[in-house]
């Protein structure tokens, strides 16, 4: 064990993470717990004698694709296990930003809720079961690899979310669903005032689409190039049967919200989602930041157009990516240079909770970040979580910094 | 403490005479003791009184929706309080833009479907029991339903809880809070985490289409190799639902929902979605069904056909009752390939021990609910039962699945926890209750098992 300087170790298997805990118990070592880091913009900074990478704890730990279940270990990227997947045309919807690094622990870790949940289910639906290493570094163990279990409490639940600080993810259990034969995005331009009539018409259409972004801005992280303001991606999957319907019925819906023309895309429809996916934790340098609320997506356009007016007077640059049928909102501002940014930060937080009192921060790199609101307001249930913390760490050795300590300015 | 209780609820709101509480004794399991006194709170604040008068006399507290439970989760000790959320039967909010609704826990799960389809809309967890079990009684067992192999269970519906603590306490969650996720957390805590006051709860769109096949099969292994043949060719339809001979023959005398009674075993399939959807959907599940020798494939012509097909398949349970005295029902899940295996095991377990047995349950989730029959005037029988049963369970965990898939642990199966969990796996879960029910008094003696096997549990 190394001394008290921060160190590392990247345990390849659960028994060296169980040895690992336990020795850092033993030493009373405070433990930062890493996945690839693709989720370090949320939540605060941890305070840590040791590092534990889990990019090495990784691979398929059982497959049967008749079963449509798959045990995978937390270092697992998301790109592997989608690979797998693929082989025998299945998938599990996590939909994280940079899949070929994220690893499988640090999205569920990190509570990370995609486009496509609406249709396809959240990621902790799809979780049958869970191993994790406890604080004192007992191995633990709940649900299974079945897909309707009731047995003893729904732990895995609660370790989805909670940023790696009531246990280490060490194994993660899925159940799968079959991918639909065929996909397709249909991308638009959407001229000045129809956003609120689009938000309306696609989720009257959210039956029969996977995803609808509206996006302002973020032209290099998704087009590569600038481009105009206010675009749409819709994305479609579906039986061979269904597909020209869904494209009809989608362009129809978008006619009729204003929109007069669509554009398919039918190559790499994924990848165009991915790109916006990425693009919500994407940063400028150090002179951005970017906020998610959770929410309704119609009340989120009227709101986040009242936030542009407000912050108009600041000189930031505001763009925003609006999920119509779940409802999230990402809300990125920015500044020519970041020694400008710094100072106008504190006050734009301000401005942004105002209009979101639950905002929170998924990418910024600035120095004063850890001043800010980077959680929103606290949740209702503040105390229990307060409780659960101290009953599953009670020395406060996982993750110290990342979640509750840093809620307090809610 | 009653007459505190009756100044909090008022009289009529608190049951004590001996007939009144004989009746609270049982769920659709077990027999418990008899309560001390049953409450009937209208409103969250009535159940924080409640909680606060157990508190100070330590008495503990079950929470009760029908009682139509099937591991004994909702059976009292001696003395305890019985709440029963019998009067909480409101919806109070409905959200359609949005697809939720808020409830109260004693809304009956049917009549929340019933309610919201107006809208064209359903709430999709859908128990057999569904005509009388309640949301709260739903949420306390994370309840399934065969309609679950598409939408999933209770935990996947429920959006957020109002939830009254040991202390008499209210909190809310959402699943959309950040941090833990105790939305989650607390479906399917059987009553030991805190009781529910009020749900959010997710509702769905009525599918475009819907299809029902009844597929009859000359013996166990091809309708069970057929399930999995549907599921490994991508196709996940929205029930996938198995009756043997012997559950046919019983909702047949019942019933009459038209099944074949000179099938070994039928598949009971529905299909929903659009249209144009559905047609290559039949085709395909008519292919499979075929090249696993099924000996007759028949779609229900009308909502009324289904229906009745439909109405045999959650009256099965009762129908058995026609031909023995009396039957015990197991709830074990096996990975869906290892159907035929387990199936095969069943039988050689039950037949063992002298028994017979009917089986009906939901094939896509390799969720079984083996019916086994015997009379309870007759010791051997009764010990027979008890011995198949847990012949059954350890079937079950060997062949990688668990004791209960969507019936609970209640105070049935705490001894057996053990087999699927070791200490160490169960620590976690004593924390997590410790927060919630430091006290104990929130329906003790469920769950977690007693004695030498973990010495520190309750």
């Amino acid at each position: 064990m190394p001394d008290r300087k921060r160190s590392r170790v990247a345990p390849t298997t659960i028994t060296m993470l169980q040895e690992a805990v336990i020795s850092a118990r033993d030493h009373s070592y405070a433990l930062c717990i890493r996945g690839a880091g693709t989720l370090d913009g949320m939540g605060g900074r941890v305070t840590a004698d040791l590092d534990i990478h889990m990019t090495h704890l990784k691979g398929i730990a059982a497959f049967e694709p008749g079963d449509l279940t798959i045990g995978t270990f937390a270092g697992t990227t998301l790109a592997e296990l989608t690979a797998v997947l693929r082989e025998h045309r299945l998938m599990a919807v996590l939909d994280a930003p940079h899949p070929q690094q994220a690893t499988i622990g640090g999205t569920l870790a990190g509570g990370w809720l995609g486009p496509r949940r609406h249709r396809f289910g959240r990621p902790r639906d799809a979780v049958i079961g869970t191993t994790v290493v406890m604080a004192d570094g007992r191995i633990a163990s709940s649900g299974g690899m079945v897909v309707k279990n009731v047995t003893g409490y729904d732990l895995s639940k609660l370790y989805i979310g909670s940023f790696g600080t009531l246990g280490i993810l060490a194994r993660v259990n899925f159940k799968v669903q079959p991918i639909p034969a065929r996909i397709r995005a249909i991308s638009a331009r959407l001229p000045e005032h129809t956003r609120e009539r689009v938000i309306e018409r696609m989720q009257g259409l959210s039956g029969q689409i996977s995803a609808a972004l509206l996006i302002d801005g973020f032209h290099r992280e998704i087009d590569g190039e600038d481009g105009s303001d206010g675009r749409l991606v819709v994305l479609l999957e579906t039986s061979e049967i269904l597909l020209e319907q869904a494209t009809r019925d989608t362009r129809g819906a978008l006619g009729q919200a204003g929109v007069p023309e669509a554009t398919i895309v039918d190559l790499g429809p994924m990848d165009h989602l991915q790109r916006i996916i990425d693009a919500g934790v994407a940063t400028i340098g150090e002179r951005s930041i970017t906020y998610r609320v959770l929410g309704d997506a119609d009340d989120h356009e009227r709101r986040s157009s009242q936030l542009s007016a407000d912050l108009s007077r600041t000189g930031l640059r505001m763009e925003r990516i609006v999920d119509a049928c779940n409802g999230d909102l990402f809300v990125r501002l920015s500044d020519r240079d970041s020694r400008s940014f710094a100072g106008k930060l504190a006050d734009c937080d301000e401005i942004v909770h105002q209009h979101f009192p639950r905002a929170i921060v998924v990418a910024c790199t600035s120095p004063i970040r850890d001043q800010l609101t980077i959680w929103g307001e606290h949740p209702a249930a503040i105390e229990k979580m307060h409780l659960l913390k101290s009953a599953f760490d009670p020395d406060h050795r996982l993750n110290p910094g990342r979640f509750l300590e840093a809620t307090t300015n809610g | 403490m009653i007459q505190r209780l009756t100044d909090a609820l008022g009289a009529d709101s608190v049951l004590h005479a001996p007939e009144d509480l004989a009746v609270y004794r049982f769920d659709g399991y077990a027999t418990g003791a008899t309560p001390g006194v049953v409450v009937l709170p209208r409103t969250t604040r009535d159940i924080c009184a409640v909680m606060k008068v157990a508190k100070e006399f330590g008495v503990p507290v079950v929470a009760r929706g029908a009682g139509t439970g099937l591991c004994g989760g909702a059976t009292p000790g001696l003395g305890a309080i019985v709440v029963s959320f019998a009067r909480m039967n409101r919806i109070l909010e409905l959200d359609i833009a949005r697809r939720r609704v808020r409830v109260q826990p004693g809304v009956v799960n049917l009549d929340l479907s019933t309610d919201v389809a107006r809208h064209r809309l359903f709430y999709a967890p859908d128990p057999a029991s569904q005509r009388s079990c309640t949301i709260g009684g739903n949420i306390g067992t994370n309840a399934g339903g065969p309609h679950c192999l598409a939408y999933g269970t209770t935990t996947s519906h429920v959006l957020g809880l109002e939830v009254v603590d040991e202390h008499g306490e209210v909190f809310t969650t959402h699943i959309d809070d950040i941090g833990y996720d105790l939305t989650g957390a607390l479906v399917g805590g059987e009553g030991t985490l805190g009781m529910v006051s009020s749900a959010w709860l997710r509702l769905t769109r009525m599918p475009q289409s819907v299809r029902v096949w009844l597929v009859a099969f000359g013996d166990i292994d091809s309708a069970s190799e057929t399930v999995s043949a549907i599921l490994a060719a991508g196709i996940v339809p929205t029930a996938l639902e198995m009756m043997d001979a012997t559950i046919i023959s019983a909702v047949e005398a019942v019933y009459h929902a038209g099944y074949p009674t000179d099938a070994a075993a039928v598949l009971l399939i529905e299909s929903a979605g659009f249209e144009e959807d559905m047609e290559r959907c039949q085709t395909d599940i008519a292919r499979i069904a075929r090249d696993h020798g099924a000996l007759s494939w028949h779609a229900a012509s009308s909502q009324r056909e289904r229906d009745a097909l439909w109405l045999g398949r959650k009256s099965a349970a009762g129908a058995i009752g026609s031909m023995t005295p009396n039957y015990y029902i197991q709830d074990v899940t096996v990975p869906r390939t290892k159907l035929p295996h387990a199936l095969r095991a069943v039988e050689e377990a039950v037949r063992a021990n002298g028994l017979r047995v009917g089986n009906v349950f939901h094939a896509g989730d390799g969720n079984l609910h083996p019916l086994i029959m015997y009379d309870k005037r007759n010791a051997y029988e009764v010990a027979a039962v008890v011995e198949a049963g847990t012949q059954i369970l350890t079937t079950a965990i060997a062949l990688g699945g668990t004791i209960s898939g969507e019936h609970g642990i209640g105070s049935e199966k705490r001894e057996t926890l053990g087999l699927v969990y070791s200490s160490d796996d169960l620590d976690p879960m004593l924390r997590l209750r410790d927060v919630f029910n430091a006290s104990g008094l929130l329906n003790p003696e469920k769950i977690f098992p007693s004695g030498a096997r973990c010495a520190e549990v309750r």
